[in-house]
């Protein structure tokens, strides 16, 4: 083509005039698009969003302005081309067509890694902040069914003979169920769920997957890949993605990513899993140190209230328990203690000294033995850890009742005389726990009906609050509200100091609190015996 | 209460053969350590210590933990043969120590050699036969 200037130019270059004729076109042009012959149509031989695009150029126009919706980028035989228009003076345009295949390839590949690290930003954002191990199961399942299967299951490892599985259809909610089944028949399950020797992905045959594994109405089954969720040393369980027949099936870029956001949700688990197992065992802990329920034994009024601290690490210290006579007409023994420190050490001491305590039962006539025996099953070369505590004998004889108390370190029992009288009883002793040799007083008190005996921990006295929020309840302040309770039953006065304590705290962090009160009934005692039943008193 | 912010600080000024630990600020279960690992250094840096005062005129709170710590601060300078000295008790201490029991125990002379293996045997692992056998060769009596 003489007086063509871009005959050897390396794009292919088309030139069209305003009718729509092709006019001329250069080699590479030739080479792109052979049908495009100089005076062909050019709606017959190029593909319709290039006709499309060249309509769309205003004629005659000095410059290009077009309308701004038409692409001017598209196929031309599998490749993309983007095209660049020249206009001449006489409405002719210049297509130049820019391969961007490759360019578009890339550009795609940079998209596709945003949207994955995102994905991944948002999972671990989403998983870390939930320390429960359902909803970490929940959040794997939906966020793998949404953004790479069609469907997925979070499965954690077998609690006994049952599997834990969270089932998430895209588009749907996570359903939680139990299978029984054995992980070992699925192949790679049984690998991926122990953890240990780490496991590729594996690819699971449709055909040989199990029933429990398709989700109900999923259909046929294209493709199925099992990747272990790696926690912290320990498997924390395995994630199973499956995709419908005739969807594409899992590249291997894809499996690399699903094992990226396996990683995260692992670790989101395991923790979630350690978290739960800490919590259970405080929980059984603290179960075994829940106060027991209180009532009248041989005429003889007992209550207890035990208010735990709301901090997790402060609870544990506060203790008490009642132990009836095993034989009648024989005191039974009150005990009410507090343990130095708090949280789990604490909880393991207490427990050690409700238990020896109980097994001391027998001696319970000779505190000072009973001490004595305790403080020296409690000492250890390993910390200075004590207890303090009261030991109170209470008898029913006659209409009154003898407490025999003695303090072993503990605050000073208080006593409720009818004329709202508040003395201190009087007794003394040693902490127990440290000391090589402890020793203690022990002081006998005689209640008239109506009149009590108030066990407490420091909980109580050292609860910080009142007016300015920096002052303690104090030992006068309890004294004070006691001398109110003057011939209030046992439930009553221990329910009211509970009452003013948390008053004066007004919703700030405390120690646990224990109150414990020994009475002796003030009115007729109906029931002979034994009365556990409420509404013990004639009116 | 001090100016100094919540928490614990510690002045120690030594002599030849005595150690102060001046306590400012409260002695709790968050604090403890701190003190502990002071006069462990301090017993650790000078065998042969007569004497280990503690003063204790700005304290503020004094909880159960500090009890405990106390106790072990004892424990400590009795097996070195180290007297330990309380001084300057404000009453929130001395009605702790005084309810506890303690006082007597933590501030009396530090036993001899040979009082302090004994003292040790009574502590190892109890039945409760070496508990009675042990109970009257106690040294004190509070009653």
């Amino acid at each position: 083509m003489p007086g063509f200037p871009w005959s050897r130019a390396p794009y292919p270059v088309l030139v069209a005039d305003a009718g729509g004729l092709v006019v001329q076109r250069n080699d590479a042009a030739q080479a792109l698009l052979p049908a495009a012959r100089p005076g062909a149509r050019l709606a017959d031989v190029v593909p319709a969003w290039l006709a499309t695009a060249h309509r769309s150029m205003r004629l005659p126009a000095p410059r290009a302005t077009r309308e701004s919706d038409v692409p001017l980028a598209g196929l031309i035989a599998e490749r993309r081309y983007e095209a660049h228009p020249s206009v001449a003076d006489d409405g002719t345009v210049a297509w130049w067509l820019v391969d961007d295949t490759d360019h578009q390839l890339v550009r795609e590949a940079l998209r596709m890694e945003r949207e994955r690290t995102s994905f991944l930003a948002k999972a671990s954002s989403i998983l870390l902040s939930s320390l429960n191990l359902g909803r970490c199961m929940d959040v794997t399942a939906q966020m793998a069914a949404e953004n790479l299967a069609d469907a997925a299951l979070a499965i954690a490892p077998a609690r006994g003979r049952r599997l834990p599985v969270v089932t998430c259809l895209r588009g749907g909610t996570p359903v939680t169920s139990q299978e029984s089944v054995d992980p070992d028949d699925v192949p790679g399950l049984g690998e991926a769920l122990r953890g240990f020797p780490p496991v590729p992905s594996r690819w699971l045959d449709p055909a040989s997957a199990p029933a429990w594994m398709i989700p109900e109405g999923f259909g046929p089954v294209g493709a199925i890949v099992i990747t272990p969720l790696p926690g912290h040393g320990v498997a924390a369980g395995a994630l199973v993605l499956l995709r419908k027949e005739g969807s594409a099936a899992f590249t291997e870029e894809e499996e690399v990513f699903a094992r990226l956001f396996a990683a995260r949700s692992g670790a989101a688990m395991s923790a979630a899993r350690l978290y739960a197992e800490q919590t259970e065992i405080t929980e059984v802990l603290m179960r075994e140190l829940l106060p027991p329920a209180l009532h009248q034994i041989s005429g003889v009024d007992f209550a207890g209230s035990y208010r735990p601290s709301a901090d997790h690490e402060r609870v544990g210290g506060d203790f008490y328990d009642v132990h009836p006579a095993a034989v009648e007409g024989e005191p039974s023994l009150v005990t009410l203690g507090d343990v130095c420190g708090k949280g789990l050490e604490a909880a393991v001491l207490t427990g050690k000294i409700r238990n020896t305590l109980h097994a001391l039962l027998p001696l319970a006539d000779d505190h000072q033995r009973m001490l004595s025996l305790l403080n020296t099953a409690l000492l250890t070369s390993h910390h200075t850890r004590f207890a303090t505590l009261v030991l109170a004998s209470a008898v029913r004889q006659g209409s009154e009742v003898q407490v025999r108390l003695t303090s072993a370190g503990h605050p000073l029992p208080l006593i409720v005389r009818a004329d709202g009288t508040v003395d201190v009883a009087d007794t003394r002793g040693n902490l127990v726990g440290v000391l090589p040799d402890v020793h203690a007083r022990t002081a006998t008190v005689t209640l008239a009906p109506g009149e009590s005996c108030v066990l407490f921990t420091d909980g109580i006295t050292e609860a910080k609050g009142g007016p300015l929020g920096d002052s303690q309840f104090g030992e006068e302040r309890l004294k004070r509200a006691l001398a109110g309770c003057a011939g209030m039953p046992a439930e009553a006065i221990v329910e009211h100091v509970q009452m003013l304590a948390s008053q004066w705290l007004g919703g700030r962090r405390h120690d646990d609190m224990a109150v414990v009160a020994i009475s002796a009934p003030r009115t007729h005692h109906l029931s002979a015996v034994d009365g556990h039943t409420r509404g013990r008193y004639t009116a | 209460m001090t100016t100094l912010p919540p928490g614990l600080h510690l002045v120690t000024i030594d002599t030849q053969d005595t150690v102060r630990i001046e306590i400012t600020g409260d002695l709790d279960y968050q604090t403890v350590d701190l003190l502990l690992d002071e006069v462990t250094s301090q017993l650790d840096a000078r065998p042969g210590l007569k004497d280990l005062h503690l003063h204790f005129a700005e304290i503020g709170i004094i909880d159960s933990m500090g009890l405990s710590v106390l106790l072990m601060i004892h424990r400590r300078t009795a097996a070195a043969g180290t007297r330990l000295h309380l001084d300057d008790r404000p009453p929130n201490l001395n009605r702790l120590l005084d309810i506890t029991g303690t006082l007597e125990y933590l501030t009396a002379a530090p036993p001899t050699g040979a009082a302090t293996s004994q003292q040790h045997t009574e502590q190892a692992p109890p039945t409760a036969g070496t508990a009675q056998a042990a109970r009257p060769t106690g040294p004190d009596s509070t009653t």
